[in-house]
């Protein structure tokens, strides 16, 4: 995490290597042809192609931010639709890769954001730019920053604070299920997740306030 | 600059695991043109390795191109309206807007026929080798078997305001149920494609549902057993510790079993045999791990195996059964043969 050694240390064993293939920096091997040899037959045969490549991968990577795999599933499908249903998976910039994992990350933190901050309007979800033409080194970061902040804050839970914070979002389950399952009183586990809530709350606020300071 | 940016700094970064100073040469490395791509290639393989958890992408892409196909059969309705006052537009043409609408009314009509189940009820399924419980609309927790599904209407389960019909599951394959008992006390109703229907309150019981026979275990409480085709006939009533069986016949029996728990050891991820033949085994093989099982000879078939045994996955079954049996097999994918 901090430290002079980790910036000094590592750097010399890694100077070998960039002269690997791998790690050549623009050259990016494209491992999409068969995607593209799929979409020339169908958009049916493309999308699958897609969805065998990226789905689990998309989902999961949701899911880091919002921790809840209805919600998590719900945004990556809202993506690949609007990428069917426009035809716009036609005039795809890069890779198919790229533009999957902007449009979720960007739904994604979206929701996140919406959700803790109270502010999600109707048109909030449907209004978003799936394109990633503006996303910046920063954004990227941000949302890095992001996902990081939420795995720390959910680590940094009581035990059972986070066992109950789990339960209810991980797998569903309702506040009377978990008392019942973990032998608490209901009361309990309602304030178990409000305290969570709340935690995940102010990093957030303390990321957004940082944000705003920073703009203006 | 780039030189330090490798995929292992990028691995290290996502995991939250660099320097400040670092992350600041990634946001550099970042501004480059075409390291975007680059980036989130190694986001892909990193999310790759680092799953949060396992989905299942083919249910979800079926979902999505019943989406898409439904949104592109329904576009008559987004017919551009131009700058025409609607109701000029009515006046002008008013037979062709009863056309479009009577033929939107069709295709949304038709599609909603054709995806009425859909709609309506909601499946469940595993796979060959995969156990999963899942907790009903109405509380009630069943756990599914392998390569077994469970059909229940989406809306009208659970609790009733109206204190309407019994909650009505169809099951394929085999099942545990632990059903909740409601304060309206409105039944349970298991259907098996083989006729056999199980009615109940409140109670544990294991259904089996396959090609091969048709039983119920009853591990507490009561249950109602009746036949779809004779509905006249009145239905017995099982106790505790029964095991019904339907025979190929048609005929139902009740007997105590000694170890009812045994036929629901499956639940546990357990093999619970009784005098169990091999060529029974070879049929649970079949039904649960999707294997074709060929035995070398019928005195082989039909020798027994007894007692209770963990096992995860198919080949575990196998040994166990070969170590067991002191014989031998041969497994080719889904093909195992069994000799002496």
């Amino acid at each position: 995490m901090t430290g002079l050694d980790e910036q000094t240390g590592p750097a010399p064993a890694r100077s070998p290597q960039p002269a690997g293939p791998a790690n050549g920096p623009v050259p990016v091997r494209d491992n999409e042809y068969f995607v593209r040899l799929a979409f020339a037959e169908s958009p049916r045969q493309g999308f699958e192609a897609l969805f065998r490549l990226y789905y689990q991968a998309l989902c999961s990577h949701a899911l880091r931010f919002v921790y809840t795999r209805e919600v998590a599933e719900d945004i990556v499908g809202e993506v690949f639709y609007q990428l069917w249903k426009t035809g716009s998976y036609a005039s795809v910039q890069h890779t198919y890769r790229t533009y999957l994992y902007a449009a979720v990350r960007h739904r994604a933190h979206n929701y996140l954001r919406d959700e803790l901050t109270g502010t999600r309007t109707p048109a909030s979800l449907d209004a978003l730019d799936d394109t990633g033409q503006t996303e910046t080194p920063q954004t990227l970061i941000e949302y890095d920053e992001t996902f990081q902040r939420v795995e720390q804050v959910i680590h940094a839970l009581p035990p059972q604070c986070q066992r109950v914070f789990l339960m209810s979002r991980f797998e569903n389950r309702k506040n009377q299920e978990i008392a019942d399952e973990l032998g608490l009183a209901l009361k309990t586990v309602e304030a178990h997740m409000a305290r969570a809530l709340q935690q995940l709350r102010r990093v957030f606020l303390s990321a957004g306030l940082l944000l705003a300071a920073w703009l203006y | 600059m780039e030189d330090i940016i490798t995929k292992e700094v990028l691995f290290d970064y996502f995991s939250g695991r660099v320097s400040p100073l670092q992350k600041k040469s990634v946001e550099t490395w970042l501004a480059e043109a075409g390291n975007r791509e680059q980036y989130y290639q190694w986001l892909h393989e990193w999310e790759l390795k680092h799953l949060q958890a396992g989905t299942n992408w083919q249910p979800a892409f079926d979902q999505l191109a019943q989406r898409v196909s439904l949104a592109t059969s329904a576009t008559p309705i987004r017919t551009p309206a131009g700058s025409v006052p609607v109701w000029e537009r009515m006046s002008r043409g008013l037979g062709r807007v009863w056309a479009v609408a009577a033929s939107v009314c069709v295709v949304v009509g038709l599609s909603g026929w054709l995806l009425r189940d859909q709609l309506l009820y909601r499946t469940e399924q595993t796979g060959f080798g995969e156990i999963k419980t899942l907790t009903l609309p109405d509380g009630s927790v069943v756990t599914l078997n392998a390569n077994s599904s469970l059909r229940f209407p989406r809306v009208t389960f659970g609790p009733s305001i109206f204190g309407a019909g019994p909650r009505t599951v169809e099951l394929t394959g085999e099942a545990d149920f632990a059903v909740r008992h409601l304060p309206d006390h409105q039944r349970f109703v298991v259907q098996t494609p083989k006729g056999l229907v199980v009615t109940v309150l409140g109670t544990q019981f294991t259904v089996l549902s396959r090609e091969r026979s048709t039983r119920v275990v009853l591990h507490s409480g009561r249950v109602a057993l009746s036949l779809r085709q004779q509905q006249n006939r009145p239905s017995l009533t099982m106790r505790p510790g029964d095991l019904a069986t339907l025979g190929p016949t048609g005929r139902l029996a009740i007997a105590p079993v000694r170890h009812p728990e045994a036929l629901a050891a499956w639940k546990r991820h357990r093999f619970s045999f009784e005098q169990t033949s091999l060529r029974e085994i070879a049929d649970i093989l079949h039904e649960n791990y999707g294997l074709t099982v060929t035995i070398k000879d019928t005195q082989l078939a039909s020798r027994t195996v007894s007692g209770s045994f963990p096992a995860r996955d198919a080949n575990e079954v196998l040994a166990l059964v070969a170590e067991l049996l002191q014989i031998n097999y041969i497994r080719d994918n889904d093909r195992v043969l069994f000799t002496d």
